[in-house]
């Protein structure tokens, strides 16, 4: 039978995040997203206290934590600020590689800094001609001699203008389009590495994005992640892996925004009552409280499946997709319960509308999401 | 130095507490429970002692039912204390002060304590009666409402502060004792997730306790009230100080009837 019960083991990591949430974050939110601060201070608490490398094992310096347990963490922490929640998954998201396809002479070189020390990864993927197509990937790596020499741009890099290693996917021979896209570590110090200013976001402001350029970057095959050719298949293990806790990060922002609606309807009173009197009022925090059960739910189902061996790409898309668009209709509808003070900065609820959009777009835009559920879901019918 | 410190596991100040039907117990039936706040300046006292004393050991103990008392255990390890000693009580309610001093001061005089710390009282019933208890069971003196607490190892002494209605008083005083602590003078620590995850495998030495009911003075709450709810604050509008004044001032004669 299936078991919702959380094992006083989760229920203690759930409380570090929740109170890490609620008295570190929660408070410098406002002011981050105002003036699109990166808190480096929040984050090196979060490093002391074990919440940045959550995918990391335990025999590397990491927390070791398995699926469930990260989305349980990220969803507290996204009720707290999703912009500070997206520097530490975009961090795990960049160390998720190297946990797959790195050697052990790598995975010990490469991961115990990051879990001495408060440092930060990037992964980059994504470059301006598109992000969704790997296959027409233009960052190249030339061969020459033992090295790789890398050429090229990825745009959209979170954590890249404080990331002390990239994660960077090129392709060793544009002929075979995907199946030449190669993984490689970079780090940046690395000569031919530069790093563009800090992007200005609609949401997510407490985090930071850049564009990085790598010119003639010269890297040593034992750099390169996994064979020639693999990268593709690398990043998409790996965006399985870290898809789910979009869901969960959604679900923070969607239980947040139903939160405030809710307090905000039974103090506002319009025609002699407060308005969770009136039908209106309750039939949207009806609406929200199901869609964010739906979502943290999903979110779970497929987390547990993936701690249990299984793939799970059919139910790590959906758990995103869906979680993502509940969290954007119910951040709108906390708006709308909130009225012309909803629309207000000086309300909370208009910059969980704005983080909740970058959730459709991130790790797979939701149009991908919907492809891949497709497809998946079409297999079972030919 | 061997540091004993005793933890009770207390409903959160967030739960919204419910009576349970026979009114004399609450219904713990959704309640979160946690360290006392004078507790986790116990800890944090504790901790911080040891850090400071190299060669030291913390040993945590509590008494009280399953699953809280052992909870209220493993968040202790889990902050840094290194041996944990657990008398269970029968599920349900926490024992009565009297009854949990006697448990402690049986686990603890089967394992090594130069210095005793506990919360001043808990949280939830305010007895306040456990510290005084329990330096009598040990045979030996107990300091109250304790800040500040240093270890001078030139002298051998114990240093501290009291509060008092009078002002602060300055204090030191030999090992062993029991020391009751004041809530909240030093900033408890954030246990650190790996030692969240080690705490649950920690072993914890279990003592069976006697039953409550064969010891003699124990005490039991005959009925228990949710205070009434309060009624609603009035906001008082206005466009200058002047205004505000004037209004203020009409209500609190008119309505509260503070002044004639």
């Amino acid at each position: 039978m299936p078991d919702f019960s959380l094992t006083p083991e989760q229920e203690s990591l759930r409380d570090l995040a929740r109170k890490f949430a609620r008295t570190e974050m929660a408070p410098h939110a406002a002011e981050c997203d105002r003036v699109s601060r990166f808190p480096e201070e929040i984050y090196r608490k979060a490093f002391d206290l074990g919440l940045l490398n959550l995918n990391v094992p335990a025999e590397y310096g990491g927390s070791g934590l398995g699926l469930f347990d990260q989305c349980l963490m990220v969803e507290e922490l996204a009720y707290g600020c999703g912009g500070m929640t997206t520097t530490v998954i975009a961090h795990c998201l960049a160390v998720e590689p190297i946990l797959l396809a790195g050697t052990p002479e790598q995975k010990e070189r490469l991961l115990k800094p990051f879990c001495a020390e408060y440092h930060l990864a990037s992964f980059a993927l994504t470059e301006p001609s598109g992000g969704s197509d790997p296959g027409s990937m233009r960052t190249l790596a030339r061969k020459e001699g033992d090295d790789y020499v890398l050429s090229g741009e990825k745009c959209f890099i979170s954590n890249a203008p404080q990331a002390s290693l990239f994660v960077v996917f090129a392709n060793t021979d544009p002929s075979l389009r995907h199946k030449g896209v190669t993984a490689f570590v970079v780090p940046r110090s690395a000569k031919g590495v530069s790093v563009g200013p800090d992007d200005e976001k609609m949401g997510h402001r407490a985090s930071s994005t850049a564009t990085i350029r790598l010119d003639d970057v010269r890297v040593p095959a034992s750099d390169r992640l996994g064979a020639e050719g693999t990268g593709f298949s690398l990043a998409m293990r790996t965006l399985d892996q870290t898809r789910t806790p979009i869901g969960a990060l959604a679900t923070g922002i969607a239980q947040a925004a139903l939160d405030h609606a809710a307090s905000y309807s039974l103090k506002r009173e319009t025609f002699g009552k407060p308005i969770s009197e009136h039908q209106a009022i309750q039939i949207k925090l009806a609406n929200m409280a199901q869609a964010v059960h739906a979502a943290r739910l999903l979110t779970w189902h497929a987390a547990w499946l993936i701690d249990r061996g299984q793939k799970g790409t059919l139910e790590s898309s959906i758990a995103k997709c869906f979680a993502s668009d509940a969290a954007f209709d119910v951040a709108d509808e906390a708006i709308q319960t909130f009225g012309g003070y909803g629309y207000m900065r000086e309300y909370p609820v208009e910059k969980l509308l704005r983080d909740a959009k970058l959730t459709q777009i991130y790790e797979g835009a939701n149009e991908i999401q919907r492809i891949v559920i497709a497809r998946e879901l079409l297999r079972g019918y030919g | 130095m061997e540091i004993v410190v005793c933890v009770k596991p207390v409903p959160d100040a967030e739960t919204r507490l419910r009576v349970a039907p026979d009114g004399t117990t609450l219904d713990i039936e959704a309640v979160k429970f946690v360290l006392t706040g004078y507790d986790e300046s116990a800890v944090e006292q504790a901790l911080l002692l040891k850090e400071a004393t190299p060669g030291s050991k913390v040993h945590v103990v509590s008494a009280g039912p399953p699953p809280r008392a052992e909870e209220a255990l493993r968040a202790s390890l889990a902050l840094g204390c290194d041996l944990a000693t657990w008398v269970e009580t029968p599920p349900g309610v926490s024992p009565d002060p009297l009854s949990a001093a006697r448990a402690l001061a049986r686990a603890i005089s089967t394992i090594p304590h130069d210095l005793v710390l506990c919360g001043k009282n808990a949280g939830d019933d305010e007895a306040g009666v456990v510290a005084g208890a329990l330096a009598e069971l040990l045979g030996v003196p107990d300091h109250s409402a304790v800040l500040d607490l240093r270890w001078d190892a030139a002298s051998s002494r114990l240093r501290f502060q009291r509060s008092t209605e009078a002002g602060m008083e300055k204090w030191e005083a030999p090992l062993p004792c029991v020391v009751a602590l004041q809530q909240a003078w030093n900033d408890p620590r954030t246990a650190k997730l790996p030692a969240i995850l080690k705490s649950r495998r920690s072993p914890i030495a279990k003592v069976a306790s006697e039953p409550i009911a064969s010891t003699a003075g124990t005490t039991r709450p005959t009925k228990f009230e949710l205070p009434p709810p309060r009624t609603g604050a009035k906001l008082i509008e206005f466009k200058t100080p002047e205004e505000a004044a004037q209004k203020l001032v009409k209500v609190l004669k008119e309505e509260a009837k503070v002044f004639p």
